[in-house]
């Protein structure tokens, strides 16, 4: 049975989901979204733990893993990646803007 | 106020899928870009099958998941979603969710059923059925939003492994789900 997956998977920042994903979709990247700000510190850490989870089977299976990151959860995701033996991920380099708006329109 | 859609893990990350599951490398497109379109936040659950049963699980069916363990998993798993639906539902959002009506955990109207599924991983054909039901995370999440006062948010489930899959028809479910 055919399965197109890319086996290529972005952990990505809730304030940057909606500015990457354009980009992360051409490069057929599926998306694991971070939790957004705002909730309490119990919550945080168990939803940064299940991602963990996440990623450590990804990576266990040798997918590609890269990180989006705005900061926010950066120190907690980092733990929670520790205490399954994951180490941190590699960061994502997000594409300049094409320069191309810039040329003048003739 | 918000717009804000709850959606199944692999709408957003293909490679959740069981092997064999997936239809497009990332992400599926159609509900991605109708949610954009429409001007809704985009909230992405957990994948409570890819966290339990590992990315080289089996297909599965709802009566080899309906176990009390992984009703637990699922349950640990949905407490965080309620706590962010609950959160939404303070600051007045309108909240919907979209699930995977193929799926024995995140189905929301249909869920396969094969009572004799079990054993030897040696199926030739698939024999299951869709049968009318949520998934098992579906109705932990229902069960964790009314341990807090909260209802279940308006729903539905992708239907693209159905064999009679019509996307127009999908297209319709999911604009009157997001009107």
């Amino acid at each position: 049975m055919s399965d197109p997956r890319s086996r290529k998977v972005a952990v990505v920042a809730d304030s940057l989901l909606e500015a990457t994903l354009d980009e992360l979709g051409r490069q057929g990247f599926g998306i694991i979204q971070l939790p957004p700000g705002g909730l309490d510190r119990e919550t945080t850490r168990a939803w940064l733990e299940q991602t963990a989870e996440h990623v450590a089977e990804f990576r266990r299976n040798d997918y590609e893993v890269l990180l989006v990151d705005d900061g926010l959860h950066t120190a907690g995701l980092v733990a929670a990646l520790a205490a399954l033996g994951v180490p941190p991920l590699p960061q994502y380099a997000i594409q300049p803007p094409s320069t191309s708006r810039l040329t003048p329109e003739t | 106020m918000k717009r804000v859609a709850f959606i199944a893990h692999c709408l957003l990350n293909q490679n959740a899928k069981v092997e064999g599951g997936a239809k497009r490398p990332g992400m599926w497109e159609p509900v991605i870009e109708l949610l954009r379109d429409r001007g809704y936040v985009i909230r992405q659950m957990p994948c409570p099958e890819l966290a339990f049963g590992g990315a080289r699980r089996f297909w599965g069916v709802r009566e080899q998941f309906d176990t009390p363990l992984y009703r637990r998993h699922c349950r640990r798993l949905a407490t965080l979603v309620a706590a962010l639906i609950e959160q939404h539902a303070e600051e007045g959002d309108d909240v919907v969710l979209i699930g995977v009506d193929s799926s024995p955990t995140m189905g929301v109207d249909f869920t396969p059923s094969a009572p004799h599924w079990a054993g030897r991983p040696d199926i030739a054909e698939d024999d299951s059925t869709l049968v009318r039901g949520d998934g098992i995370f579906i109705e932990e999440l229902e069960a964790e939003l009314a341990e807090r006062g909260l209802p279940m948010p308006r729903s539905t489930g992708i239907r693209h492994w159905f064999a009679d899959y019509d996307p127009e028809e999908e297209l319709r479910r999911l604009e009157s789900l997001l009107a």
